[in-house]
């Protein structure tokens, strides 16, 4: 395996995107987005629904071409890295070939890359054992999920690209499920995923790409990505219900007021305390809490709306 | 491109409704028919009408085999992700389209064998030992047209829609085209209509064989007139099938 990793070229970003857009009708689904994805790096696009993931994903896999801009795919077009069997996807509109049998389909679709991994090691990490003898269309919808990702994996592609595989997934499953993409990114396999839950994306991407409404609105590793939203908050009264400075204390990220009650969004609760009692004598009634990643991650993806 | 179009050909095969629909039937109109109209002495097309009917019921079957393989199951593939799944594959899309037509072509044959053998078994047809692979043969190809229009089908209609819509066409073109009353009996503005008609002339080229005779050349350019009709429209249209980027 190691050989033939190295074998193959190595020379350009595994994704580059850059400046693209793309409109349906008067909706602008992706505006003027640039990202790039390392080889062997993976990458989640984390985001609200209709921020633009899928639509960028649907033209970095040369299903939709770009208004302006352009998609660079391992240094080629995504229509070439395609037709060369580099690519491998789980869509969410993707389906599988009806009234054939697992085995039937996953053979069949083995015989048409160049270098494709064996049936039986493809329906291993896919967990499909026993079911190569049941109809595609007779599997449950975490059975289809799994042979949806048979069928991105079966190609052996130097690029995996998942649009929310984890969507129909219970907690246990979605556990398998990245363990098993744990051995495709260990042989220096690409992945670039989308997905709307900040905690998956946390523990699985090395580095996520933040969307919503069409644009990319940070780019950086998971912990980044944190301290930037601000996943602690102090909460406090004041006297007089005046803001402006807060934001420049130290391990503050954000702040905003309702009434007299202030709300800090901090990266650093201690230290933003410490600065506060200084700056700020008539705060009382602190209060100091965790907030819900959902939580965090909308407030910013909300605040993109201007 | 070999593995799909052998893996195309046995679903096919093994759609139990599918075959009762498009060899059950001509089969079943076949015995019908020859029994109820083939009394001695009658003549059809210059034929025993146990004959022609066969060739009628084989041009019926093979049109329906071939209508129904390629337009309802391409509109299937196409809305339920399939055709997309598929062209992110290095399978590339002009060849998947020459799979779904070769796969539509090859299912013209269980209907044409099977009432070949049911005319020979049952009702006793003789015929000179070439006739029979060259009815065969020239059947199937003059069905290319009809697996063109069933890319069209596939690719402008939904699930149910394409279903019906190959359905009405398929009786229109049977009934229109002479394959289950001969084009005589036919009011004559119909008449003038099924001369227009590829079922008309795909039933034209195997009466000649079947008597004997080489096929006149312009039953086999109608038929290629109405391949490339078709094909050119489908061209155009086989883009909604999501095989590559809009």
């Amino acid at each position: 395996m190691t050989s033939e990793t190295a074998d193959r070229s190595v020379t350009s970003d595994a994704v580059h995107v850059d400046g693209v857009s793309r409109s349906f009708g008067a909706v602008r689904a992706v505006d003027d987005v640039s990202l790039g994805v390392g080889r062997g790096e993976t990458v989640a696009l984390l985001g609200p629904n209709g921020a633009g993931k899928t639509t960028t994903i649907t033209m970095v896999l040369g299903l939709a071409r770009p208004d302006r801009g352009t998609v660079t795919v391992l240094g080629m077009s995504p229509e070439d890295a395609v037709t060369r069997g580099l690519i491998g996807a789980m869509l969410q509109d993707g389906g599988m070939m009806p009234g054939v049998l697992v085995g039937e389909l996953l053979a069949m679709m083995r015989r048409l890359f160049p270098a494709p991994l064996s049936l039986q090691e493809t329906i291993a990490v896919a967990q499909l054992e026993g079911l190569e003898k049941r109809r595609v269309d007779r599997l449950s919808r975490g059975q289809s999920q799994r042979l949806r990702l048979a069928m991105a994996l079966i190609g052996d592609p130097e690029l995996l690209i998942l649009d929310e595989p984890t969507a129909a997934m219970d907690v246990e499953a979605r556990r398998n499920f990245w363990h098993a993409m744990r051995g495709f990114t260990d042989r220096g396999r690409t992945i670039l995923f989308s997905t709307h839950y900040l905690e998956e994306a946390d523990i699985s991407a090395d580095r996520i790409v933040l969307m919503a409404r069409g644009r990319v609105v940070a780019d950086g590793t998971p912990s980044a990505i944190k301290d930037s939203v601000g996943l602690r908050v102090i909460r406090f009264s004041v006297v007089r219900p005046e803001t402006s400075g807060l934001e420049s204390l130290p391990g503050v990220v954000s702040a905003s007021a309702r009434g007299n009650r202030v709300e800090l969004r901090c990266r650093d609760t201690d230290l933003a305390l410490r600065a506060l009692l200084s700056a700020r004598p008539d705060a009382h009634d602190i209060e100091v809490a965790g907030i819900a990643l959902e939580d965090a991650f909308l407030s910013i993806t909300d605040g993109v709306a201007a | 491109m070999g593995s799909y179009l052998a893996l195309e050909l046995r679903r096919s095969l093994r759609d139990r409704r599918y075959l009762l629909l498009v060899v059950g039937w001509p089969v079943g109109a076949y015995l019908l028919f020859s029994t109820v109209f083939g009394a001695a002495g009658d003549r059809s097309e210059g034929l025993a009408p146990t004959i022609a009917i066969m060739v009628a019921m084989a041009a019926f079957g093979a049109m329906g085999g071939v209508l129904m393989a390629s337009g309802p199951r391409l509109a299937l593939d196409r809305q339920v992700g399939w055709l997309r799944q598929l062209s992110l594959t290095p399978l590339s899309p002009v060849r998947v389209l020459a799979v779904r037509l070769i796969t539509a072509m090859t299912l013209s044959l269980p209907a044409i064998c099977l009432i070949l053998l049911t005319a020979a078994i049952v009702k006793d047809v003789t015929l000179p030992l070439w006739e029979w692979p060259a009815l065969v043969l020239l059947i199937a190809a003059g069905c290319l047209p009809f697996a063109a229009m069933g890319i069209v089908i596939g690719s402008i209609a939904d699930g149910d829609g394409a279903q019906g819509l190959t359905m009405v066409i398929y009786l229109v073109l049977a009934a229109l085209g002479g394959l289950w009353v001969p084009e005589q009996i036919l009011p004559a503005p119909l008449q003038a209509v099924a001369k227009a008609l590829p079922s008309y002339h795909l039933a034209q080229l195997g009466w000649y064989v079947a008597r004997g005779v080489a096929p006149a050349i312009g039953d086999g350019l109608v038929l290629l007139a109405w391949f490339a009709a078709a094909a050119l429209l489908a061209v155009g249209v086989s883009r909604r099938l999501t095989l590559r980027a809009a």
